[in-house]
């Protein structure tokens, strides 16, 4: 393992921990401000995001192409896609779109090579929905894939498994 | 005497005065969904599983025939079986998971154990003197459910025996899982891995009348009509089918009896492709085994209600879904990507992908509908008059005489068809007199005794 300092600056690969870090929290904001567009443009062109399903009780799907998940995208233009359709007022899910907090911790940051960073982290997203004044936890891990592109970092992948998924009505990318 | 029931008025059905009506009550009312769970779901036909789910001796998945808790498996021997999930010694579920394969079940509290066929095969310290001497007389095994039946490896139950065969009770709505079933080179269905499970605070009957509803589709679903249009305009056409010229442009049901619908629509050019037709192989030899006529329904956009818990949607994808009422204003629902085995493996993943992207609560068409549920099950609670909900379609005057009932060989107990906005109502007609009848016999009964 290469050095690690006290600032969170790895020498050998030259990966900033603090700032990639960073980048899972101000998702997070992005979110629960509603800052749509700016929470899209965390992610490259071309990532992947995936909310895979579970088998049973103790496996989670581990191919999207011959098994159901939740969610799987393959480009920023699919959420944006679900961002306009929730902008849109012409959704009822979103009318009116419920308040949301996320919480993440246990992030662990793992350098892959120069450019690519894998982390895993622990979110609570709590939903109060004014409509029916009903609030629900959704809680799992995340696995994001972190690149580091024009001196900043973007997401390449995430994978968001919900843990409780017997799921009360809907679920969307602002409340995972 | 004359008995008051609870069920009095709830049903305002007058054929000669084209008039129907549904109680508000009929979705909010406790003492009415606990009659509906005794003398419907837990007395008729009810969909519990496929056979391509427990395809091995030892299988088995474990699910609910309404309120009960049953395990569908099958035996040594391959036969399968359905089983109250509840421990003959002092009622234990035997089986906690929800699929898996043993040759065994032991209950955790107290040891008994049973086979794959349900038999007790061991009562823990038996020999040791301590049980009434009949006890060696008393039935131990698990208890078999009433009636068990499969249609094309699509299995349904009964708690009760006092229902007809199931392919009685399936009639020609038979004809439209074999669309779906024929779309496969060896004729079996199977259910695409990955659970999907969600609940919304809402009466079943929601559910029950959405899946037969094309009216709400273009208010409902606006936003996602609006990409639909959005992906056309950007050039994707994988999968897109175009019905024949001199096809008449509309939308139709046809009522079968007990309970079953199905509506189905004839678009010139649908809004989006079908995994059927994304694999032009595999498209080839369906129409090579079921000819023309057949593979034009089987493009079509067909949605089937078997009374009372099964909806199979053919659109992009396959749904099928299964409803577990849980309260008066609450359902729980289970979807499944149904997938003809044996499809190329692009086909599968168009079939996937379009799916996810409809059904399901993070789909970007059924989230809606479960919110709308909602808001109806919020409306209902108004002490109002009748809705006029049911009525639509009763003076269909658009209506056409069409071919669609000789081409497909059958006769529903009622048919509707009009232009493409059409969206009748009257295809509701036969689950809420199934729905009637089978509350009235129960009833009836009751007042008799
Ligand atoms: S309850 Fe099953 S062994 Fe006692
Ligand atoms: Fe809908």
């Amino acid at each position: 393992m290469p050095d690690q300092k006290a600032d969170g600056r790895r020498f050998e690969t030259g990966h900033n921990h603090a700032e990639a870090e960073k980048l899972l929290f101000d998702e997070a904001q992005h979110l629960d401000d509603k800052e749509w567009g700016a929470w899209a443009e965390l992610y490259e062109a071309d990532a992947e995001y995936w909310v895979p399903s579970w088998l049973d009780e103790y496996e989670l799907v581990t191919d999207p192409d011959t098994q159901v998940s939740y969610i799987y995208h393959t480009s920023r233009a699919q959420l944006q896609e679900r961002i306009g359709r929730i902008q849109s007022r012409k959704s009822i899910t979103a009318l009116p779109l419920p308040r949301t907090l996320h919480m993440i911790s246990n992030v662990v940051l793992t350098d892959i090579d120069d450019r690519n960073i894998d982390a895993r982290s622990c979110w609570t997203t709590h939903v109060f929905d004014p409509r029916t004044r009903r609030q629900h936890l959704h809680f799992g891990t995340y696995r994001h894939r972190l690149i580091l592109s024009d001196g900043r970092y973007r997401i390449a992948r995430k994978k968001i498994i919900i843990m409780n998924d017997c799921i009360p009505t809907v679920v969307d990318f602002y409340s995972i | 005497m004359n008995v008051h029931t609870p069920l009095d008025g709830l049903i305002d059905d007058r054929p000669s005065d084209k008039a129907f009506h549904v109680s508000r009550s009929a979705f909010t009312d406790p003492d009415i969904f606990d009659l509906e769970m005794k003398h419907i779901f837990e007395a008729t036909w009810s969909f519990v599983g496929l056979e391509t789910q427990i395809p091995r001796p030892h299988d088995y998945i474990t699910t609910f025939i309404g309120r009960q808790p049953v395990l569908l498996m099958r035996d040594g021997e391959g036969n399968i079986g359905c089983f109250l999930n509840t421990c003959r010694h002092r009622a234990t579920m035997v089986c906690p998971f929800k699929r898996g394969r043993q040759k065994f079940h032991v209950c955790r509290y107290h040891g008994w154990a049973y086979d794959s066929a349900g038999r007790n095969i061991s009562v823990t310290d038996k020999d040791d003197g301590q049980y009434p001497a009949d006890f060696d007389n008393a039935d131990r095994n698990l208890f078999p459910v009433a009636r068990l039946e499969s249609y094309r490896g699509l299995i349904f139950a009964s708690l009760s025996a006092d229902v007809p065969s199931l392919s009685d009770y399936l009639g020609d709505a038979r004809a439209f899982i074999d669309l779906v079933a024929d779309q496969s080179p060896v004729g079996q269905l199977e259910f695409v891995p990955g659970d999907i499970t969600y609940t919304f605070d809402a009466n079943w009957k929601l559910q029950f009348e959405n899946g037969l509803d094309y009216y709400h589709f273009n208010s409902t679903h606006s936003s996602y009509v609006d990409i639909l249009a959005q992906r056309t305009k950007s050039g994707d056409a994988t999968g897109f089918t175009s019905e024949r010229a001199d096809e008449v442009e509309g939308q139709g049901s046809f009522n079968f009896s007990n309970g079953h619908a199905v509506n189905w629509s004839i678009k010139r050019q649908m809004r989006y492709g079908r995994a059927l037709a994304s694999d032009p192989d595999g498209l080839a030899e369906v129409k090579a085994r079921v000819g023309d006529t057949r593979l034009k329904w089987m493009l079509r956009q067909r949605n089937l209600t078997i009374f009372p818990n099964l909806q199979i949607i053919d659109i992009s994808s396959a749904q099928l879904r299964t409803w577990r009422p849980l309260s008066a204003d609450k359902t729980e629902m289970t979807s499944h990507c149904l997938a003809p085995v044996g499809e190329s493996p692009a086909a599968r993943r168009f079939r996937i992908r379009a799916y996810e992207d409809f059904f399901n609560p993070s789909g970007l068409a059924t989230s809606d509908d479960n919110v709308m549920y909602e808001f109806c099950q919020t409306g209902y609670a108004a002490q109002a008059g009748d809705t006029l909900g049911h009525l639509r379609g009763l003076d269909p005057g658009i209506g056409l005489p069409g071919d669609h009932v000789s081409e497909l060989g059958i006769s529903p107990v009622d048919y509707a068809f009009g232009k493409p906005g059409f969206g009748g109502e009257t295809n509701f007609h036969s689950g809420y007199r199934e729905w009637r009848r089978l509350l009235q016999h129960a009833t009836g009964e009751a007042a008799d005794a």
